[in-house]
């Protein structure tokens, strides 16, 4: 299969499920074949490619550019071992990537936190933050960035936040300057991971997360070697309610910890965007639809105990009793939940969940509290509470995209969750020391966000809220002619959560804005 | 305030519109997606000539009419090119092809035509592609002698700063008004800078950096491009309304009078506005509201929602009428005293999207 027939050409996170055997050329040669034509062979590398490290998206991401703008044709298989390579020789060391990884995870909603005011400015309007802070590259490397940016689209300087500057200027300048700073190529850091021997990771683990907008599940996967960096894997996962799915899927890991996987769970296709931990022992990020990227969970794995992975439920109310299950690998021994949680009695303990009946003083002051069970523990894992103080949504501001229509775009809906906090000893909400309880049911509504959202009715326009769920399924692209001025189904909205918290109703609102479609969506946004 | 339009001018104008001669109609000219350039009869409603532009596509930008509305230049071929079309026959009668070797040169919206139909000028933004690398080079006005034909050179180039979206020859084509972050004045022949009338670097205190950003050449009908900006007054309040300011900037090209002046508090985005040639206090805008601004007084005189959003307005000669278009492919028509409006033109085909709406007398 060409690129060419690779349409749309972004399917890249498709690529990595490619779990095809290496490719039968040394990857160098491949290297050399395919790109030494425009970038000059010098004694420490190709000019360009020896001047930067990527994460396997960002690699991807410029071998889709080299083809689909300089003419390279790749022949099947050979982005894959491209990709293969150059990030297991050009990538990231795992604290490079610590701060950025929802950007490869596909997180909603995050609202990102640049390090420097500067690029943000200059560098985070048209794409993430994330997207130049998850490459390294030497100061002549990300000066040619920019010289490619304005090169590829010279608005760039007529734009909002192109033309109040001088933006070449400063691009040419200012900017290489910050990012060989903040972004430098030659780091300890790298240095010290290259030289590493990765683990396999072939075992049974015991995994656990939260399902966006569903609620915590946990389970078992079995991964299983399949040649160098490639594993095989089935899992049994146990959803709330009683949803129980088994998936088997592939994966590849590149660049010794970045685990990227596919399975098939319930007829979807699900992509897993993990990072191994440094002992080789744990896993985490999250998983999400393939073709819906805001249906997911987060997740976290360990291998070897023992080790708490997570609490379910995660919360209790002062003077309740409940069954409380503790997960994770090793298990064995007394069961701690912490201070003025009792243990009434183990209902069930097999080493990797132990299910016990805990009784919560009617006293016990609302914060998280530790929990062990024997060796094994968690700080923080359990919350206690007297009351739901106030409720935040999350994410606290997100965007849905109208498609569908007959249009190439599906819809892009929103998926909220609302977390029910307790306030810490100053007795107010929304301040720092709220202890947060957990995720709580709700019920859904939106409502206008400003008076011109009020004006041009966009709560009737902009999509429908599900009441039970949490899900915002935004209308259909287009040109509304029921609008004024036949304006698309766009809007701006407050979503607002209300939990019963025991017969009195708690609110949280979240800012929601409905907009067209995203016609290029690359796997570093 | 703005001064009073002096009787100078008045005169002036008036001298020049006698000096037109023959009886001519209004004509309106523009370009639709993806390789069309459109002549409108505009009294008539109705599309009097369809020409297709020779490896135009995607689409038309910047269109500019021969003084003597016989040729229309269209920017084309992903901005590379501009493109001469006599508006009788169809044909192609001159053409640029900026990008060349390693060079990939694209026009940057700003285009204009010496009064005397003799030379175009054309601002273009080069990048150097080289092996494995990009190079930006410095921006530059390229001067073309309209009767080179097709497969034309530039007779002189000379630089011109980044960022710039308008060139507007004065009206005794000795000016080359380059407009952007500043307006910058350069003498025609030469390229030597010989003057500049501040925008961004305007110093005014307790105001912000005035914010402006047009690319659409209506300013022929008056002979004063006018375009909105807007301003934030650090003097107020951040939650006072007056502290957002929209003004109106016009540039005479007669006279060189260049005046900045707030008008309203922010309501509205325009995106581009056109002068009335007879009530020249009167401005129009468009973007989803057609806006009657009153330059003399400095006031909003009216406000209606528009069907759609339209990027670009022409007005009739004779001041009674607007064409506003762009953006999609029809062309409402408004009264300009009323603001009510009285037509509608569909162009069919391709959306107008970026292109220029054009008003040329034949
Ligand atoms: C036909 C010429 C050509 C070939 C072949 C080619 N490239 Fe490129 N490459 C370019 C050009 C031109 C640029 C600079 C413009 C750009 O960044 O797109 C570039 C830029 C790059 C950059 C810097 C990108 C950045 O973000 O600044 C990298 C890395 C790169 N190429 C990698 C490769 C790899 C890997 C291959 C082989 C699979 C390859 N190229 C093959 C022409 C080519
Ligand atoms: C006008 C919008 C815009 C601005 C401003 C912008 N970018 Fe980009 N950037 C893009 C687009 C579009 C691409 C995708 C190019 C492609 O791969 O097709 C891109 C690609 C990138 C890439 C990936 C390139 C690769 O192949 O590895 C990086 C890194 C990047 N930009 C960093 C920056 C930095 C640093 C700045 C500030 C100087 C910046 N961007 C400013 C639009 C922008």
């Amino acid at each position: 299969m060409s690129i060419t027939q690779l349409s749309p050409v972004f399917t890249l996170l498709a690529v990595f499920a490619f779990a095809a055997p290496a490719h039968a050329a040394e990857p160098d040669e491949l290297l050399n074949s395919k790109c030494s034509g425009c970038h000059a062979r010098t004694d420490d590398g190709l000019q360009r490619i020896k001047d930067s490290r990527r994460t396997p998206e960002g690699w991807d991401m410029t071998l889709v550019r080299m083809a689909q703008i300089h003419g390279v044709k790749y022949a099947e298989g050979e982005r894959a071992a491209l990709i293969k390579h150059l990030s297991d020789t050009r990538g990231l060391a795992p604290s490079e990537t610590a701060a950025w990884r929802y950007a490869l995870e596909r997180t909603p909603g995050v609202v990102e936190s640049p390090e420097d005011a500067t690029l943000a400015e200059m560098c985070a309007r048209c794409h993430t933050y994330a997207r130049h802070a998850l490459q390294r590259r030497t100061q002549e490397d990300w000066l040619k960035l920019s010289h490619f940016h304005l090169g590829q689209y010279p608005t760039t300087e007529y734009q909002a936040l192109g033309r109040d500057r001088n933006w070449w200027e400063i691009a040419s300048t200012e900017v290489p300057e910050l990012l060989a700073d903040h972004y430098p190529l030659d780091t300890e850091a790298w240095n010290e991971w290259s030289a590493r021997e990765h683990p396999d990771l072939s075992g049974t683990w015991r995994i656990a997360g939260h399902a966006e907008g569903e609620g915590p599940y946990h389970g078992t996967v079995e991964i299983s070697a399949e040649g160098e960096d490639r594993y095989a894997t089935v899992a049994t996962l146990n959803f709330p309610e009683g949803r129980t799915v088994v998936s088997e899927g592939n994966a590849i890991v590149y660049t010794g910890y970045e685990w990227r996987g596919t399975a098939d769970a319930d007829g979807k296709t699900i992509r897993q965007v993990f990072a191994v931990g440094e002992d080789g022992n744990t896993l985490s990020g999250r998983w999400f639809d393939a073709d819906n990227d805001i249906d997911g969970g987060t997740l976290t794995a360990v291998r070897e105990g023992p080790a708490i992975l997570a609490v379910i439920p995660e919360y209790i109310r002062a003077g309740e009793t409940a069954e409380i299950a503790v997960h994770g690998v090793g298990l064995d021994g007394e069961v701690s939940l912490g201070a003025g949680v009792d243990i009434v009695e183990t209902v069930s303990a097999d080493g990797n969940i132990v299910v016990v009946r805990a009784m919560a003083a009617g006293d016990a002051g609302a914060g998280r509290r530790d929990v062990s069970v024997g060796d094994a523990s968690a700080s923080a894992a359990l919350a206690v509470f007297q009351s739901v103080d106030s409720v935040r949504v999350e994410p606290a501001n997100t965007i849905a995209r109208v498609g569908g229509n007959d249009g190439p775009l599906a819809k892009v809906p929103a998926q909220f969750d609302a977390v029910a906090y307790a306030n810490g000893a100053d007795g107010d909400a929304g301040t720092d020391d709220d202890v947060r309880i957990g995720y709580f049911d709700a019920t859904w509504s939106v409502e206008p966000a400003t008076e011109i959202a009020a004006a041009l009715d966009d709560v009737e326009y902009a999509g429908e809220m599900n009441t039970a769920t949490g899900l915002f399924m935004p209308a259909a692209a287009g040109l509304n002619p029921e609008r004024p001025y036949s304006t698309n189904n766009a809007g701006d909205l407050v979503v607002k959560a209300t939990v019963d918290d025991n017969g009195s109703e708690v609110s949280g609102t979240a800012r929601l804005v409905v907009t067209v479609q995203r016609w290029i969506d690359p796997p570093i946004r | 305030m703005r001064g009073p339009i002096t009787l100078l001018a008045i005169a002036f104008a008036g001298g020049l519109m006698a000096s037109a001669a023959a009886p001519a109609a209004d004509y309106i000219l523009t370009g639709q997606k993806p390789d069309q350039l459109v002549l409108i009869d505009a009294k008539a409603r109705s599309v009097a000539a369809k020409h297709t532009i020779p490896d135009a596509a995607p689409g038309v930008l910047t269109v500019t009419p021969s003084p003597d509305g016989k040729v229309g230049y269209a920017i084309v071929n992903r901005w590379e090119s501009v493109s001469g079309i006599d508006l009788d026959s169809g044909e192609q009668v001159f053409r640029a092809d900026f990008s060349g070797g390693d060079k990939r040169v694209k026009a940057m919206f700003g285009m204009d035509v010496s009064p005397d139909g003799s030379e175009l000028f054309v601002f273009l933004s080069p990048v150097s592609l080289k092996a494995g690398e990009y190079e930006v080079g410095d921006t530059y006005v390229a001067v073309y002698d309209t009767s080179a034909g097709v497969g034309a050179e530039p007779v002189r180039t000379f630089p011109a700063p980044r960022r710039t979206a308008i060139l507007a020859v004065s009206n005794d084509g000795s000016k080359l008004y380059a407009i952007g972050w500043d307006v910058v004045v350069l003498d025609a022949q030469s390229g030597e800078q010989i003057g500049v009338h501040p925008i961004r670097n305007w110093g005014r205190q307790n105001f912000t950096e005035p914010d402006v950003l047009d690319v659409w050449p209506q300013w022929s009908q008056a002979d004063v491009f006018s375009t909105p900006y807007f301003t934030i007054r650090t003097d107020k309040a951040e939650d006072d309304p007056a502290a957002y300011a929209m003004g109106m900037l016009t540039l005479d090209l007669q006279t060189d009078e260049f005046v900045m002046e707030e008008y309203e508090n922010f309501e509205v985005i325009i995106f581009s506005t056109v002068v009335n040639p007879v009530r020249r206090n009167e401005v129009y805008g468009v973007y989803t509201q057609l806006s009657k601004i009153d330059i003399e007084k400095d006031e909003l005189v009216e406000r209606i929602d528009l069907p759609h959003t339209y990027y670009a307005v022409n007005v009739s000669s004779d001041g009674s009428e607007l064409y506003a278009g762009g953006t999609m492919n029809d062309i409402a028509v408004f009264d300009t005293e009323t603001l009510e409006q009285i037509g509608s033109i569909e162009l069919d085909g391709g959306n107008m999207a970026l292109s220029s709406i054009r008003v040329l007398q034949r």
